[in-house]
């Protein structure tokens, strides 16, 4: 039984890996939502630019120069202060979108390793040879059983599979 | 009151001297900037100068002499027309590497260009992904589909699964035809952009690219035909179905 269904298990695992990839950018700003301690900071600095801009705009800069310049300069600083608060986070996200990425190419380089390694010897499934002729060699490899349905070949072809349907419903 | 003379004399001599250095730097310069001017406007040009390289010359040793003779023109002509001739040599020379520059800027500008072109694509298909499965795509995997499937249940038996396959592209090269043709937009890509630096014509690069993508549908068509052969064959064996 548990032979029978190793086809079943390479392509569950191809799925698996093909919908987490398609998944990457949400689980990655998943992370830096978590991860993000300044995103209250950065709201509330943007609506006391919001509101000293609205000031802005009701004092005149003829009758209250002063006052103008002060304004002006002190909504200059925040927004210096805002864009090094935004680039920060930015890099922060980026770094975390970087290292989701490079797990999960790790994950994804382990399974298909450890399943070719499981599989080098016996193929997945068996059906008769003169069904796939002539290209049985080719289908079999690596395990050289003939008919047998190797493990690259059954990979190559799930991962198109599960890619074409993973698009098609995307 | 000797002495004063003598001081004016040699002070008068020495402003003559000055002169006469200054004179010569002169048209050392002038000529010089010929020569210059020569290399900077480039070869077409160069025969055309080459002709005034002779008058400023010759006019230049007219000037400069105060007593010439038509004995020393002719080996001054001679002189002139060997290196010139010598100057044209230089300047075939000078004309390879003037194109290799010419073509390597024209190269640099293509290049800038076809970056240009990569960074206004990319958020366009960072935004819309690959491209989306038109109607032919779709008949053709469904026929994949149903094509393994019939296969499975009544052809196996008797020849290899691959023969119904070829047969069904042979008849999508048929169909093809009557479907509505969807003009895929050319994306320029890094390998595209290498390939065009590389001197590799735009056309034959499109063509090559339109080979790929067919020969990708066929290999798309074989991986669901086959897998969903196997499918098929796995749960008729499950289901115990199989009267193979």
């Amino acid at each position: 039984m548990a032979a029978g269904f190793n086809w079943f298990l390479v392509l569950s695992s191809v799925f698996l890996c093909n919908l987490v990839k398609t998944l990457l950018p949400s689980i990655s700003s998943f992370l830096s939502k978590i991860f993000q301690k300044d995103a209250d900071q950065e709201m509330e600095m943007r609506t006391e630019i919001q509101n000293m801009k609205m000031e802005l705009s009701t004092v005149s800069m003829m009758d209250e120069f002063a006052r103008y310049a002060r304004l002006e300069r002190k909504i200059n600083k925040m927004t210096d202060q805002l864009k090094t608060l935004v680039k920060s986070r930015t890099a922060q996200q980026a770094k975390i979108k970087w290292i989701v990425n490079i797990v999960f190419y790790i994950l994804q380089a382990a399974l298909m390793i450890s399943l070719i390694l499981k599989y080098y010897a016996e193929p997945v499934t068996v059906v008769p040879s003169k069904w796939i002729a002539p290209l049985e060699r080719l289908v079999a490899f690596p395990s050289g059983i003939a008919g047998g349905v190797g493990i690259t070949c059954w990979l190559v072809v799930c991962n198109k599979v599960v890619a074409i349907i993973l698009h098609a419903v995307s | 009151m000797e002495a004063s003379e003598e001081a004016e004399s040699a002070a008068q001599q020495q402003n003559n001297a000055a002169q006469r250095r200054a004179e010569i730097r002169r048209r050392k310069l002038l000529l010089n900037s010929e020569q210059r001017m020569k290399k900077i406007v480039g070869f077409s040009q160069s025969d055309a100068d080459s002709a005034r390289v002779l008058e400023p010359r010759l006019q230049l040793d007219l000037d400069g002499m105060e007593a010439c003779s038509s004995k020393r023109l002719s080996p001054l002509l001679s002189e002139s027309l060997g290196s010139v001739s010598d100057e044209a040599a230089a300047d075939e020379r000078s004309v390879s590497p003037r194109r290799g520059l010419q073509k390597y800027l024209s190269r640099f500008d293509d290049a800038m260009k076809l970056r240009g072109q990569l960074s206004a694509e990319k958020p366009a298909q960072d935004s819309g992904g690959e491209e989306e499965l038109d109607s032919f795509c779709l008949f053709r995997l469904v026929c994949s589909v149903a094509l393994a499937v019939f296969v499975r249940i009544f052809v196996c038996q008797y020849l290899s699964i691959f023969a119904p396959f070829l047969t069904l592209e042979l008849g999508f090269m048929g169909l093809h035809k009557y479907f509505p043709k969807v003009e895929k937009k050319s994306q320029t890509t890094m390998l595209t952009a290498a390939l065009l630096l590389s001197g590799i014509p735009a056309e034959v690069i499109s063509r090559s690219m339109d080979t790929y993508r067919k020969m990708s549908d066929v290999f798309s068509d074989l991986c669901v035909y086959f897998f969903s052969f196997i499918t098929c064959h796995e749960l008729l064996l499950l289901f115990g179905c199989d009267a193979s």
